[in-house]
């Protein structure tokens, strides 16, 4: 389960496709901003930092009146790239959710549970990765076929003339016109025998429309070549995701279930360390936004230091029976990987090594749960350093990485564009520019790290 | 595409039959009347599977026919544009080839078979491919795209189309019932 390949298709897909798509409604943001193109990109990146995020907090961190953002979730859901649920919720549900988001924000504590509890229907929302990989995939297929239909004149309904009288038939009148003498078609008016419109006779019957055609013909395959061109970030990433498992967060329910276990499982190693991982930019408020792979490459950060600090050894443990059944590729790839690497698969045996021996009356489904997200997390770095993007904050694991991914992830993307979205450019720029701009009013942390980016960027 | 409707018609019957059986005759007489036929509003009527009402009959006068409206449920197969059909060729020219669908004739012009099909003239004219694996002639089965309908008051003619993925022989003997 690896995150950020497939929010990179997310991210490019929007840009791709959604940076131009204007929210109508009544209700106009209060800015007096007439134009909110580009508010689906924001949205769509925000929800690639997310699994399930109720939407009143990410309109909240997004700055976004909840109703326009409703109107842009209900749009994806149509485009079915995010999943909803609804549910009308007692206290004790709210309370749920909330210790489940900030137990996966590593906060056992769940400030923000008490707070929260309201006694009316919430929506939360989530990427439907592998929806999304379907539906990109299918709508440049449709565009491509359309335009290569029309090229092949696939939907044309063939025409007849009658060399004699020209009078013209269509395809319709096939069964009106076939002859039982020899299975021809044959003019009604003067039995003359006919031929199809698209052969030589076409030419001098109708130079002008002809050259119209032709014109016409040049301009399917422009298009058709500019698609390819312009979407090939998009279908490069499509192929990279191809073979990869793709993430699944469940439903609510069951992502509540496994949040909230996690967190817990988490909460005695981390908990210590937990001054130490906000002053390193994460932010110490539980945000509903913190990603799974945050999380969990958190734990393995937090829990790095306790290991060295009590002078473990951090090579030549031996991976028990279980681990090497369900990460055997990965643990392949790390062996040439760097030491940090090496270190991360120790520590991670140890984790569980104790954990097993803490909680042995645990359920079996969750560490199996647990294992499968930590290996998520850590493929996702491993792929990003197999990138060379090395980065000079590497030691700081992946809160900071993966805030440079987001980094890179975008300026790549706009360069993309430069090459092959020339006339698409200013829009995204100007997408870009409402998304700093949303991001200067932020207050929360969470969006400071969002303004780097974007500065950086415009 | 089949669909289950309810419809309307009014049915003549002649004073002889009017006694035990004056129901069974005029069913009878409506399945006569309306199965098979084609109207292009609601398609090809297929089979009668129930009659709903049976108003009250109306004596013409002179004649002593009378006249009763009679409301029956069928299935009805209407073509669509776009639909798949899978069809019997019947008959195979240089301009394309004819086929049907049960009652739906379609015509597939020779410009929506594949390009790679070559058109062979002979007792058992046919479009081959250039290996001769593939061979469309009289009696074939095949897959193919409805890419329009003229539908006329009695008449729903098709043109179709096998020129897309998965369209053509049907050359799996299994799905060839
Ligand atoms: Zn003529």
């Amino acid at each position: 389960m690896s995150l950020e390949p497939f929010n990179r298709l997310v991210k490019l897909a929007a840009r791709a496709f959604y940076d131009d798509i204007t929210m109508k409604g009544d209700n106009q943001p209060k800015t007096g901003r007439g134009d909110n193109r580009g508010i689906a990109v924001v949205v769509l990146d925000a929800l690639t930092r997310r699994q399930w995020v109720r939407e009143e907090d990410l309109a909240k961190a997004l700055k976004l009146h909840s109703k326009q953002l409703r109107r842009i979730l209900r749009f994806f859901e149509e485009e079915k790239f995010v999943t909803r649920d609804h549910r009308k919720e007692s206290a004790k549900g709210a309370k749920i959710f909330s210790a489940a988001v900030a137990a996966a924000a590593g906060d056992g504590r769940g400030k923000e549970g008490e707070e929260k509890v309201k006694l009316h229907t919430h929506s939360y929302c989530c990427l439907d990765y592998a929806q999304i990989y379907d539906v990109v995939r299918y709508r440049i297929h449709k565009m491509k076929k359309k335009l290569k239909d029309e090229l092949d004149s696939r939907n044309t309904v063939q025409t007849y003339i009658c060399p004699n009288c020209a009078k013209r038939y269509s395809a319709f009148d096939a069964l009106q016109l076939i002859s039982y003498t020899d299975d021809l078609f044959h003019c009604e008016r003067c039995d003359g025998e006919l031929v199809a419109e698209s052969d030589k006779l076409a030419a001098d019957e109708m130079g002008e429309g002809d050259d119209n055609r032709s014109r016409r013909r040049e301009k399917l395959k422009d298009l058709l070549q500019r698609i390819e061109e312009q979407l090939k970030p998009v279908t490069i990433q499509i192929a990279r995701v191809k073979d990869l498992p793709v993430p699944d967060f469940g439903t609510l329910q069951q992502w509540e279930v496994r949040a909230s276990a996690a967190g817990w499982r988490g909460y005695g190693e981390i908990d210590p360390n937990d001054a130490n991982k906000s002053s390193q930019g994460y932010g110490g408020t539980p945000m509903p936004s913190l990603g799974d792979t945050k999380v969990e490459v958190d734990l393995g950060g937090g829990v790095k230091e306790e290991v060295q600090s009590e002078g473990k050894p951090t090579k030549a443990k031996v991976l028990p029976p279980w681990m090497i059944k369900k990460g055997m590729v990965l643990t392949k790839e790390q062996r040439g990987e760097t030491s940090l690497d090496a270190e991360a698969t120790t520590q991670e045996t140890t984790i569980d090594d104790k954990k097993q021996a803490d909680l042995k009356d645990d359920d079996k489904s969750l560490m199996d749960e647990y294992t499968k997200a930590y290996y998520a997390a850590y493929y996702a770095k491993i792929q990003e350093e197999e990138g060379g993007r090395q980065s000079v904050k590497q030691e700081e694991f992946g809160v900071s990485a993966s805030d440079q991914d987001e980094l890179f992830g975008t300026q790549e993307t706009s360069s993309h564009r430069q090459v092959g979205m020339k006339s698409k450019r200013r829009n995204a720029e100007a997408s870009y520019k409402l998304a700093a701009d949303l991001n200067m009013e932020a207050k929360e942390s969470e969006e400071e790290e969002e303004d780097n980016i974007d500065w950086e960027d415009g | 595409m089949f669909f289950h409707i309810v419809l309307e018609r009014k049915i003549q019957l002649h004073p002889r039959y009017f006694g035990p059986h004056l129901r069974e005759k005029l069913v009878s007489k409506l399945m006569k009347e309306v199965e098979g036929t084609c109207s292009g509003r609601h398609g090809f009527v297929v089979a009668i599977t129930g009659v709903e009402d049976i108003g009250k009959g109306l004596i013409r006068e002179g004649t002593g026919f009378v006249t009763f409206p009679v409301k029956y449920q069928c299935v009805v197969f209407r073509p669509f544009k776009g639909e798949i059909l899978e069809a019997v060729v019947t008959m195979v020219n240089k301009m394309g080839f004819f086929a049907e669908a049960g009652p739906v004739q379609i015509f597939v012009s020779n410009h929506l078979i594949p390009d790679d099909m070559e058109y062979q003239a002979g007792d058992m004219p046919n479009y081959t491919t250039s290996d001769g694996s593939v061979k469309i002639q009289k009696d074939s089965e095949v897959r193919l795209k409805i890419m329009g309908t003229r539908v006329d008051a009695t008449e729903i003619f098709c043109i179709g189309t096998i020129k897309d993925d998965f369209l053509g022989v049907i050359s799996d003997p299994g799905a060839a019932s």
